[in-house]
């Protein structure tokens, strides 16, 4: 079970660093450290694992609801109930006060948890899972190949359903039905649509997609907890001139971002391989964060993983890591525009996740 | 991550409704001696910010500062790219985009002449914050008291949200039907519905099989329906939550049993807050709303220290009772009495035979 080989590396971790015992937070943003200790998609509230050497796991809940969800889809663990949950975690802590405990991520930690006042002392552990996280086994690997697949068919539903007239909480409705419907519980899933006006992806709003818009998404479902994502741009009706012309530039950009995936290469390296294409066509301002935010980005058991695509990010590619190439940025003549793969870093370059085509598609109604 | 509607409303929710709870929570604030109040929010503790001002992140992260004069601003992780998509979704007077909030927080409060800050739900708070608002050198105090306190009685505005919110998943869950037969088409439907009708979010749970388990799981792939199950849809609606739960008979001779626990569920819910009308069900569960979780436990047969009641407050109430040996699940949102008048269900649990 990938959930046992990600406990035992867990262990292994924790032994290699002496740390006796980790505590992982998570929420419904930011959830895939305790989903990586706990297996457990966690929905509502704060959720705590204490994970203690040899792999034993206690997870803390705060939510009712969640506690019983926890009981029935998770394995091998205990489950507790504790709307109180910092002062609970803290009388567990006190147990083991003498030992070294880290916590991931140290940043989320509950304010209560932290006071210097606790008869324990945290050590910042979120190094230590944000490697595990990263360098993923063939189990992940897999989870992350299907994910792919549901995006890929995710996205067939979008494009036959974003027509004129369709409000955009109607198009993302759709795909969240199909995808519930083949079992998938969970999406991340941004869009937009317009045209000049439209400076990015948010949830979706209530505008009617108009002939001529052009409609993007970052669609992102889970498998087992590991996101893949697709993103792709659509003209509602026929293209322009301008409208291909910049699809171009964005398919060039794509293609040398994945060209640059390799064992030994950075996050900054397939960022600058896309980057360098806008510059190479005047449009570098439009690859500062005024008008995108990253480059692409990790992928696993949270959407926007680490590393971050960005020039001045050093962190090294390694086999079994998973990662979104995104060039996606305004474009001054035609607007926002998006084109993403998921790919996997092999020893050889990358290995991409995602079988639609690259293509700026048209839907007429 | 929400990927359901997230608007402002100005006919649903106007101004002058969060006006009013901002006005009402600087007048607490002066008699606290607060300078400021500082809420946190992220896509799953949105209430008490989204309470104030209606911003309701759909990722990421952020905090709501509240001055005790003027109005209230956002200090938020998202990037300034979505800066119009806050403004359009909530009333503040500004949106600062950093990636270290708790700092520019810190800073801006100082520039307004500093003091103390409160902060609801201060043991919740993730400590980076909180350190950096400490290194500008605010001191901290715990607002949970007084936040809980303007919160736990719903107004008008809020009741009508959470009206339309029940609405939503009531006929929602009318489209879990005896004629499904596995857990994934039937929970498509349910949430495919929610979201249509313009759900800000949807999650569903289900118990395939109540002579097996009555406990609900969030469902990854598909499972066959038994010969009764359970469905329950949690829907957000412009920043209100309730949560509705039913159970469905495949087989015939089921709708008796349900109108019987039906009964019951609302009698027992009736005499809240007391928790004398829950005596002999198998499992029962109130939540509600105190400051940032929007469905918070308050009481129930697993809560081992429950928390007051608030007179007048929203609650979703679940049940499992046994009607002849089955198993029944319901649950709705209700609100309980102002002046110890019994609690009433905003929505009715008996859903039409088969559909």
């Amino acid at each position: 079970m990938l959930q046992d080989e990600r406990r035992t590396r867990l262990a292994n971790a924790m032994a290699q660093a002496g740390i006796d015992a980790v505590v992982v937070y998570g929420n419904a943003w930011q959830g895939d450290y305790l989903r990586y200790a706990a297996d457990y998609g966690i929905l509502e509230g704060h959720g705590i694992a204490v994970v203690t050497a040899g792999g034993a796991c206690e997870l803390f809940l705060d939510s009712a609801v969640e506690a019983e969800r926890a009981e029935v889809e998770t394995t091998g663990i205990s489950i507790r109930l504790a709307p109180e949950i910092g002062r609970a975690v803290a009388a567990r802590l006190d147990r083991i006060a003498n030992h070294r405990i880290a916590v991931a991520p140290n940043r989320l930690l509950p304010n209560f948890l932290a006071d210097p006042a606790r008869g324990f002392r945290l050590e910042d552990g979120t190094a230590l899972l944000d490697r595990l996280l990263m360098q993923k086994l063939p189990g992940e690997l897999d989870a992350l190949r299907r994910a792919a697949k549901m995006a890929d068919e995710g996205y067939a539903v979008f494009r036959q359903a974003a027509i004129p007239g369709c409000r955009q909480y109607e198009l993302c409705g759709t795909v969240e039905t199909f995808l519930r419907g083949k079992g998938c519980p969970d999406n991340f899933m941004i869009v937009g649509s317009g045209g000049r006006d439209v400076l990015g992806m948010t949830p979706p709003s209530d505008r009617r997609i108009a002939p001529g818009d052009l409609v993007t998404t970052e669609l992102t479902p889970a498998i087992d907890g590991y996101y893949a994502q697709i993103c792709r741009t659509l003209v509602a009706g026929r293209a322009t001139e301008a409208q291909r012309r910049a699809h171009a530039l964005y398919l060039e950009a794509l293609e040398a971002g994945i060209a640059a995936v390799k064992p030994g290469a950075t996050a900054a390296d397939v960022a600058r391989a896309e980057n360098d294409v806008f510059r190479k066509y005047g449009l570098g301002e439009y690859v500062t964060d005024r008008y995108t935010r990253v480059r692409g980005h990790g992928l696993g058991l949270f959407a926007d993983s680490k590393p971050h695509i960005l020039e001045d990010v050093t962190t090294v590619l390694e086999p079994g890591m998973a990662l979104v190439v995104h060039p996606n940025t305004y474009h001054p003549e035609v607007g926002y525009m998006v084109l993403g793969d998921a790919v996997l870093v092999t020893e050889t370059g990358a290995e991409v996740l995602i079988r639609t085509p690259r293509e700026l598609f048209e839907r007429e109604a | 991550m929400r990927r359901g509607l997230i608007a402002w409303s100005k006919t649903e929710l106007p101004e002058a409704a969060l006006a009013g709870r901002v006005a009402r929570t600087q007048a607490a604030m002066a008699d606290a001696g607060l300078a400021a109040l500082i809420l946190y929010s992220n896509n799953t503790r949105p209430a008490a910010a989204s309470w104030l001002c209606g911003f309701v992140p759909y990722w990421s992260e952020g905090i709501m500062v509240l001055p005790r004069v003027g109005e209230p601003y956002l200090v938020v992780a998202l990037t300034k790219r979505v800066q119009t998509w806050i403004a359009a979704t909530s009333r503040v007077a500004k949106v600062v985009s950093t990636g270290r909030f708790g700092l520019e927080a810190g800073k801006e409060i100082l520039a307004a002449g500093g003091g103390t800050v409160g902060i609801a739900d201060l043991d919740g708070f993730p400590s980076g914050i909180a350190a950096e608002l400490r290194g500008t050198g605010l001191g901290l105090v715990d607002a949970t008291p007084l936040f809980a306190d303007l919160r736990s009685k719903a107004d008008p505005a809020e009741l009508a949200l959470a009206a339309r919110a029940a609405a939503i998943a009531r006929v929602a869950l009318a489209q879990a039907s005896a004629r499904h037969d596995e857990s994934g088409m039937m929970i498509a439907a349910v949430e495919g519905e929610a979201r249509a009708r313009g759900a800000e979010e949807c999650y569903v749970a289900a118990a395939t099989d109540l002579a097996h388990d009555t406990r609900l799981k969030r469902h990854e792939g598909s499972s066959p329906l038994g010969r009764s199950y359970a469905v329950r849809a949690t829907v957000a609606y412009k920043g209100s939550w309730v949560r509705a739960t039913r159970t469905v008979f495949r087989a015939t001779g089921g709708s008796a049993h349900i109108r019987q626990g039906a009964e019951r569920f609302a009698a027992a819910v009736a005499t809240l807050p007391h928790s004398s009308g829950f005596a002999g069900v198998r499992s029962w569960l109130v939540e509600g709303c105190r400051v940032a979780q929007p469905l918070e436990a308050l009481a129930g047969s697993a809560v081992a220290e429950p928390r007051v009641l608030p007179p007048g407050g929203l609650v979703s109430v679940q049940a499992c009772l046994d009607v002849d040996g089955e198993p029944i699940v319901l649950g709705a949102p209700a609100l309980l009495g102002a002046r110890g008048e019994p609690a009433a269900l905003l929505l009715s649990p008996l859903y039409d035979e088969g559909g």
